[in-house]
């Protein structure tokens, strides 16, 4: 097969060896990347309808997306042989490292914790693994867990307890016994009907033979191997063993599946109890109790982060996740959750002067918290006190922060946020200290706001690129305020726009605005998704003009700008505010590229039957890449991304908590909003991220 | 002659994760109760009450096994010894 050319991969070199088929190192000459490539033995395939089985299943196993998976990213047939190609992973299967007494408790659950959380994503989309062991299970350099063969090795049990026909080896071969048999719960050797559960077992018996480099249960034949996982207690594992990761490896060991953890999901929190128990951090010192703390996130992975890389910020109503790409935006690491419970409604990325600081707004019933990491999420500030508050006069509580925004490049250490109740805050100091905008408080208007469903919140604020005096805000259900002074004075700018809730159509304020967006190039133009209608400003927002043509409803939250194209916009619209999902249950990304003259559906790659889906207003988002990435998250916690301006779409990563906010960074690339402009040309393409050896490959920008 | 605060485990990350506060002195109502816990563990405060002296909506308080919704709130009379428990409403998640 060396040097052979199957589709369009090439092959280099055989790597292993298994009893479902051969594995290659193969080089896919379209898109330029080493893959495995794993050719299947005749023997191992016997029937057409087996063969449909495993096609499937390995389809189905194609849409997982995790980091402790990996990813298949095509199965095929070709001259009777089917393969499966798959991402390459460089490291070592966890059964060679078991040597002697086995692994540190510290490894076990660190990897432990990764296996289970693998398994929890794929039980998620209903794939139950079926051959979980320690030989599947790789290890890279970095300590990072890959789970291999997801999926593939089911077969009807019946097959397997006639010894008939194995996708590892058959049972009865003199070696065959070190198969998969010693994985197996009970529930299999019996016949019964089978669960995600028995690879909760199998999990348990990878972490025991982790933890003392023994399995639990063994024997000289395939029938005492059976006789004792029915029958036997796994035995005691040594004192070095912490009690709570023995109890949770029985636990995963009961012999009735009711009485074992019922979710891989419960697994990785209860090792994760064990990992934070066993490195819980020292009582503060009394010198520290004023200072904000800073919180250390351990058992949890983190991401690498190199400059160049695509950074996306989700934020869920439980919790922060964070997703790295390189520029290819091929593949996603994942990390997360970050704030466990916490709503995050607002995250930013401040790059400038050389900082790499990660803001989150944090939201239990324990208040609201700005929080930063300087290290892209290995440990965040905790501050003692709320960092932003309402100050005694006011007679006003925040209720949440939805929006952190950056000052402009010439003041890099001003912030702005936008709260709810409805008021804006700046921060001259890196959000050391932060101060009510009282020229919006105290505005006449304020007391006759009305709060919207989502309350009463000022979510957007967008920094004129040129006058350095310009601003505006969007407040929910305010309208538009601008002001040309510095945020001394605001004006309400809504002349124009409808509103259906109150009995005069075209008030001067009051509108139910649910995003505004401006090109730095073209600041006097703003785009506006009202809770009905769409809308252009030519005039710095002096004046609305109606731009809903041809769209299925203009209802809708979201709105994004092109990152290089003044005149394209992003949006999805929404049935109705009585049915606030995609209309016909099709999710459908409209696009204008002319300014809103007319609107496109982006299908491709998105559900176009049964996909009910609420995007919410700060749920997607672009990045400035070239062509760009455009990315939105869900209300049922599904992610999508395109990384060629919306003509294709992939599902990302799905499962998630509802999601709130997405924002997508290059890290290292100065931020776009903040930038002033020389020239519209130069700003467009000052936007675009530096070119450099790393990112050389990426075909030049385009002048638009 | 006793006033002792139970901490929930949320917020033991602000009180050096102790689980009980055994007060100084002899605090007569809860705030002042609060008051000095607060002073020895600043980061609970804005935990607990929000910026305009309110306790939190989802946040409940116990004296004994009084709710303080129903004794007077904030300003509940506290006996010599007292244990007071912070808790989390059962409406806070959502």
């Amino acid at each position: 097969m060396i040097g052979q050319v199957l589709g369009h991969y090439r092959i280099d070199a055989k790597i292993g060896e298994g009893g479902m088929g051969v594995v290659y190192r193969a080089r896919d000459e379209f898109l330029h990347r080493d893959v495995a490539l794993k050719v299947l033995s005749k023997g191992t395939v016997p029937s057409d309808s087996t063969r449909e089985y495993l096609l499937h299943e390995a389809r189905s196993s194609s849409a997982l997306s995790h980091p402790n998976i990996c990813t298949i990213h095509e199965v095929g047939e070709l001259n009777s042989e089917l393969y499966i190609v798959m991402e390459l992973v460089e490291g070592k299967p966890l059964s060679t490292l078991l040597a002697g007494e086995g692994l540190p408790v510290e490894s076990v659950l660190r990897y432990g914790v990764q296996i289970a959380s693998a398994l929890s994503h794929s039980h998620g989309r209903s794939i139950i693994h079926r051959d979980l062991k320690s030989s599947n299970i790789m290890i890279t350099s970095e300590g990072l867990v890959k789970v291999l063969d997801f999926g593939l090795a089911k077969r009807s049990e019946k097959d397997l307890l006639e010894g008939a026909t194995q996708t590892i080896g058959p049972l009865d071969t003199a070696q065959g016994l070190t198969g998969t048999l010693q994985y197996m719960a009970p529930e299999i050797l019996r016949g019964l009907e089978t669960d995600h559960r028995i690879d909760i077992w199998a999990l348990s018996v990878v972490l025991y033979e982790a933890a003392c480099g023994q399995l639990p249960f063994k024997g000289r034949t395939a029938f005492e191997i059976s006789s004792s996982i029915l029958h036997d207690l796994p035995p005691q594992l040594p004192s070095r063993v912490p009690t709570g990761l023995w109890a949770i490896i029985q636990r995963c060991l009961a012999k009735e599946p009711a009485h074992r953890y019922q979710q891989a999901g419960e697994v990785q929190a209860a090792l994760e109890t064990v990992q934070s128990a066993s490195k819980a951090s020292p009582p503060a010192s009394p010198a520290d109790l004023r200072g904000p703390l800073t919180t250390v996130l351990r058992g949890m992975r983190h991401l690498t982060v190199k400059n160049g890389d695509v950074l996306l910020l989700v934020g869920t109503t439980k919790g922060a996740f964070l997703l790295r790409s390189k520029t290819s935006r091929s593949s996603w690491d994942v990390a997360g959750p970050y704030f466990h419970g916490n709503a995050i409604y607002a995250l930013n990325y401040d790059n400038r002067q050389g900082r790499h600081r990660l803001w989150a707004s944090t939201h239990t019933f324990w208040g609201t918290f700005l929080r930063s990491s300087d290290d892209f999420g290995k440990t965040w500030t905790n501050p003692q006190e709320a960092n932003v508050k309402f100050p005694p006069d006011c007679g006003a509580a925040l209720a949440n922060i939805w929006q952190v925004s950056l000052g402009r490049e010439d003041e890099p250490h001003t912030l702005y946020c936008g709260v709810e109740p409805a008021a804006l805050f700046s921060s001259p100091d890196d959000g050391e200290t932060w101060s009510l905008v009282r020229g919006l408080f105290d505005h006449p208007h304020r007391p006759r706001w009305l709060p919207g469903n989502g309350g009463l919140c000022l979510h957007t604020i967008l920094l004129d690129p040129i006058d350095p005096k310009r601003m505006y805000v969007a407040i929910s259900s305010a309208g538009v305020y601008r002001s040309d002074d510095a945020g001394q004075t605001w004006q309400a700018r809504n002349s124009g726009i409808r509103v259906v809730h109150m009995p005069e159509k075209y008030p001067e304020f009051g509108q139910c605005v649910h995003k505004i967006v401006m090109h730095p190039s073209k600041p006097e133009r703003l785009f506006l998704q009202n809770h009905w209608g769409l809308y252009r400003s030519d005039d710095a927002a002096a004046n609305w003009q109606d731009i809903a043509n041809g769209v299925p409803s203009d209802f809708g939250f979201t709105m994004v700008m092109h990152p290089h194209d003044p005149d394209t916009v992003f949006i999805v619209p929404i049935e109705s505010d009585q049915f606030r999902c995609t209309p016909e249950g099709r999710l459908r990304v409209y696009r204008t590229r002319n300014a809103g003259r007319s609107w496109e559906p982006l299908t491709r790659g998105l559900p176009q039957k049964g996909a009910y889906e609420t995007i919410l207003r700060d749920a997607m988002t672009a990045d400035s890449l070239d062509p760009a990435g455009i990315y939105f998250g869900t209300r049922n916690g599904e992610l999508y991304g395109s990384i060629d301006d919306g003509k294709n779409w992939k599902k990302l990563l799905g499962g998630l908590p509802s999601i709130v906010c997405v924002k997508a960074v290059i890290v290292g690339e100065p931020h776009a909003a903040a930038k002033p402009r020389a020239t519209a040309g130069a700003a467009a393409a000052a936007h675009r991220p530096k070119r450099s050896t790393a990112n050389a490959k990426r075909r030049p920008a385009k002048r638009r | 002659m006793s006033v002792t605060i139970h901490i929930p485990g949320p917020l033991r990350d602000f009180s050096q994760q102790r689980g009980e506060v055994q007060l100084p002195g002899s605090p007569a109502t809860l705030l002042e109760a609060l008051q000095l816990l607060f002073a020895a563990h600043p980061g609970l405060r804005d935990r607990i009450l929000n910026e305009d002296g309110q306790l939190r909506q989802h946040i409940n308080i116990f004296v004994g096994n009084e709710s303080i919704r129903y004794t007077g709130g904030l300003a509940t009379h506290l006996p010599a010894t007292a244990t007071i428990s912070i808790i989390p409403a059962i409406s806070g998640g959502q």
